[in-house]
């Protein structure tokens, strides 16, 4: 009996000493620093030494207020939304059919396919950033394109208003039809569009319609612009789409490393009962990678609620914040213009809690809806 | 024998410790472009003073425009400030001014020192901290309309002299795809900085400003928001086009140079951008063409001004010294001589003929400059009054919502009404904690 107690006493030091200094790393490196942000989110601390330097205390709950009456709080949390959204609903169930598709040999070259998809995660996020915002940018393929289009069509118009007023030999028909034909931009371009288009028209040789023409087109052709900026929701699908381009090919892995640990005899049994390929899917594969989609969607929404890099490269959250989220919102808050620190620590301690509750619906989703091993 | 060699050896080894342990190292976070033309020229004039002066190590740090002040933001939250820091003399360095983290540099240089100086420069009344935490390098003149003049004379149009000559230009200008005013502004600074502190400088003056900070006059006063009203006005007319605001910092000289637009606005340090670089022989826009192509002009007469002919203009960036450093210490002498070497007239004369800015100092003349840098300083007698930049001269937590709010009215978000009554309400709550 006291040789039992001896060991288990035994037992109980050698576990402590080896999960003690894990433990307190643990704590040191996780456990100090969200005590400290939740400390600093309660503070007025300005900045500068800690002990020692400017005073500070605790003031409760003040920055907390503060965050909730701030409409840009409320923005970059709508944002952020629409990323995990977008990640959960979007890169989840991608992920998945493509790793689908490939396990089942569906699609020829699987490794082809699985690389093409992995690389944009393989890319510097900072890169990425760049690179697509490169490609919206005014001067980008994408406006290039829209404006080539746009002068296209503006032309073919131009050129049948030529046509059938006769061109300058009757410049008032010729100014009523072009500004018929124009988009209301015109009214930007001149005060007094039938006046002072018809001397703009008359400033050129009357044979010299073709240079004309050209130059109606640079300046009343509609073009890309930004417009779609000022609208909160729509400013925000250039980076859903470039995270959901991103990181589809990292669930892709996931999903097919797991795929590829079911016994194929469960799906050649589904097969020989004459399950459908869908069937398979939905009632074989799927529930067997329950707990991986579950893990995966934490990932996901971590990564959402988190992502930083991608946007700050892309747009920095701007235009005037429309593209803000949480981690840069906290970031603009701590180290841009006037720094901040508690508010920042509270937007913070925000994130975590919002990670907190996603994940807890995610596992509760999971309990109810997710396959048994 | 072999004892004398062991002896000798022993010997170089504690020679060679004692000098190791003499050698005084310096940390540098300097404000460099290091795309930008000059920068093997500059990193050669850092080399020579780590050749000059063995017995001290510099360890030195570059980054430019938004990562520069992040990281400095960052270094002063977690209280490990470089030794010797880039800064301005208030806006973005505001914390370094306000906490005193770093030294007043008029004991240290001396008086005898900073005579070789313009004395705006060393009136410590123009730095946020009301002493001289840095020493300004020049004064920077924020609103500068580098002009396309040959494309103008080309399309048979002349310099305008006013809002409404610019305006009137628009559809010779679009019609031959060309943008008739370029600005940078995504980054949320620019059109405060480099055009609306030149607006309110016109149209309310710098007493005005010191009248709101004191509570004598609000921002929601209706000649505010006038001044707001301006900037959407050109957003309107078209004048600057709302996709500037997708146009980030860097891109805009080379749309400039390729004669994408007919005037770029921004500070006249932005005439770096288009030098020579003296590393690779080649320019954005090469001498030849800055000499005949393009001049510098002031913003046109806006209607309603009060101030005609006035531009923004702040002291220029310099250095400072951490004021943890101890007084008297190697460290503290070390940085000293740094700093005396780089404002030193050599060193200066090196910055004007790379085109970094005007330098402040007295003694400074070149006859290397490029026609750019020539018709800047040209551009800087030409301007007679000056005007507060608003980053300069207003609390961060206040410039703040006004860069926010001018590009909101870009954007069309908010009106000029509006963003007048959130700049209001920061400094409501300023006066209220001051």
């Amino acid at each position: 009996m006291n040789g039992t107690a001896t060991k288990a006493a035994k037992d109980r030091r050698a576990y402590w000493a080896m999960v003690l200094p894990s433990f307190l790393i643990y704590l040191f490196v996780f456990g100090f620093p969200i005590v400290l942000a939740i400390v600093l989110s309660l503070s007025n601390y300005g900045g500068g030494k800690m002990f020692g330097g400017t005073s500070w205390g605790i003031t409760g709950f003040r920055q907390y207020q503060r965050l909730f009456a701030d409409p840009y709080f409320w923005n970059a949390l709508k944002n952020n939304i629409y990323i995990v959204l977008v990640s959960v609903l979007g890169q989840l169930p991608l992920g998945f059919i493509f790793a689908y598709l490939i396990y089942r040999k569906t699609v020829k070259f699987e490794e082809f396919w699985q690389g093409v998809l992995y690389v944009p995660a393989m890319i510097s996020t900072i890169v990425v950033g760049i690179l697509w915002s490169i490609i919206f940018s005014p001067y980008g393929p994408i406006a290039d394109t829209a404006n080539h289009y746009y002068a296209s069509a503006y032309s073919a118009k131009i050129s049948g208003i030529f046509q059938t007023t006769g061109g300058l030999s009757d410049p008032d028909e010729l100014t009523d039809q072009i500004i018929k034909a124009s988009p209301s931009t015109i009214n930007t371009v001149f005060s007094d569009p039938s006046v002072d288009l018809k001397d703009f028209l008359l400033s050129y040789e009357p044979g010299d319609t073709a240079t004309l023409q050209k130059d109606l087109v640079n300046l009343l052709a509609p073009r890309w612009n930004a417009d779609f900026l000022s609208k909160n929701n729509v400013a925000m699908i250039p980076i859903c789409f470039v995270t959901l381009w991103m990181w589809v090919g990292t669930y892709l892995l996931i999903f097919l490393a797991n795929m590829q640990k079911i016994d194929r005899g469960i799906i050649e049994a589904a097969q020989i009962d004459g399950a459908s390929e869908m069937q398979i899917m939905g009632r074989v594969v799927l529930p067997s990678l329950s707990k991986v989609i579950a893990n995966s969607a934490i990932l996901c929404i971590s990564g959402s609620l988190s992502g930083f890099a991608l946007i700050l490269a892309m747009t920095g959250g701007g235009p005037a914040r429309v593209t803000q989220v949480l981690s840069i919102y906290m970031y603009d808050k701590a180290f841009m213009g006037a720094p901040d620190y508690p508010l920042a620590n509270a937007i913070a301690i925000m994130i975590v809690l919002f990670s907190l509750a996603l994940v807890g619906i995610m596992f509760a989703l999971e309990r109810r809806f997710g396959g048994k091993e | 024998m072999k004892k004398k060699i062991c002896s000798a050896l022993m010997f170089l080894v504690i020679l060679s410790m004692g000098a190791y342990a003499q050698k005084t190292t310096l940390t540098v976070f300097d404000y460099i472009d290091a795309t930008a033309p000059g920068y093997a020229e500059n990193e050669a004039i850092w080399q020579r003073f780590i050749d000059e002066n063995p017995d001290i190590t510099i360890v030195k740090e570059e980054l430019s425009n938004e990562p520069f002040h992040q990281k400095l933001a960052a270094y002063v939250a977690a209280g490990t400030l470089p030794d010797v820091m880039y800064m301005y003399p208030s806006g973005r360095s505001t914390m370094l001014h306000e906490q005193k983290l770093v030294k007043d540099l008029a004991p240290l240089l001396g008086k005898d020192y900073l005579a070789n100086f313009i004395p705006s420069v060393t009136d410590p009344s123009g730095q946020k901290g009301k002493y001289l935490a840095e020493l300004p390098q020049s004064i920077s003149y924020t609103t500068v309309m580098f002009t396309n003049t040959k494309l103008l004379s080309d399309l048979g149009l002349r310099v305008p002299s006013t809002y409404a000559e610019l305006k009137a230009m628009l559809p010779k200008l679009k019609a031959k795809g060309i943008r008739p005013v370029l600005m940078a502004n995504k980054d949320d600074w620019v059109m405060q900085s480099c055009l609306f502190s030149t607006i309110v400088g016109r149209m309310l003056g710098d007493e005005w400003i010191d009248n709101a900070l004191a509570g004598k006059v609000k921002f929601t006063d209706k000649e505010f928001i006038k001044a707001l009203d301006f900037v959407e006005t050109m957003y309107k007319d078209g004048v600057i086009g709302r996709d500037t605001i997708q146009i980030s910092y860097g891109e805009a000289p080379a749309l400039f140079a390729e004669g994408k637009a007919a005037f770029f606005i921004d500070g006249d340090w932005r005439q770096n951008a288009f030098l020579t670089d003296p590393s690779s022989g080649k320019a954005l826009i090469d001498p030849k063409r800055q000499q005949t192509d393009f001049e510098y002009f002031n913003f046109p007469a806006i209607p309603g001004e009060k101030n005609p002919g006035v531009a923004s203009a702040v002291l220029g960036c310099g250095y400072g010294i951490s004021a943890s450093i101890p007084a008297g210490s190697d460290k503290e002498k070390a940085a000293v001589r740094l700093l005396k070497y780089l404002y030193s007239a050599d060193v200066q004369r090196q910055y004007l003929e790379l085109g970094r800015y005007i330098t402040s100092r007295k003694d400074v003349k070149s006859d290397k400059l490029e026609p750019f840098t020539v018709k800047m300083a040209a551009y800087h007698d030409a301007v007679k009054k000056t005007c507060y930049v608003l980053d300069g001269a207003l609390d961060t937590s206040i410039y703040t919502p006004l860069n926010l709010g001018l590009q909101q009215i870009g954007l069309g978000t908010k009106t000029p009404t509006q963003v007048a009554q959130s700049v209001q309400a920061a400094v409501d709550a300023w006066r209220a904690s001051h």
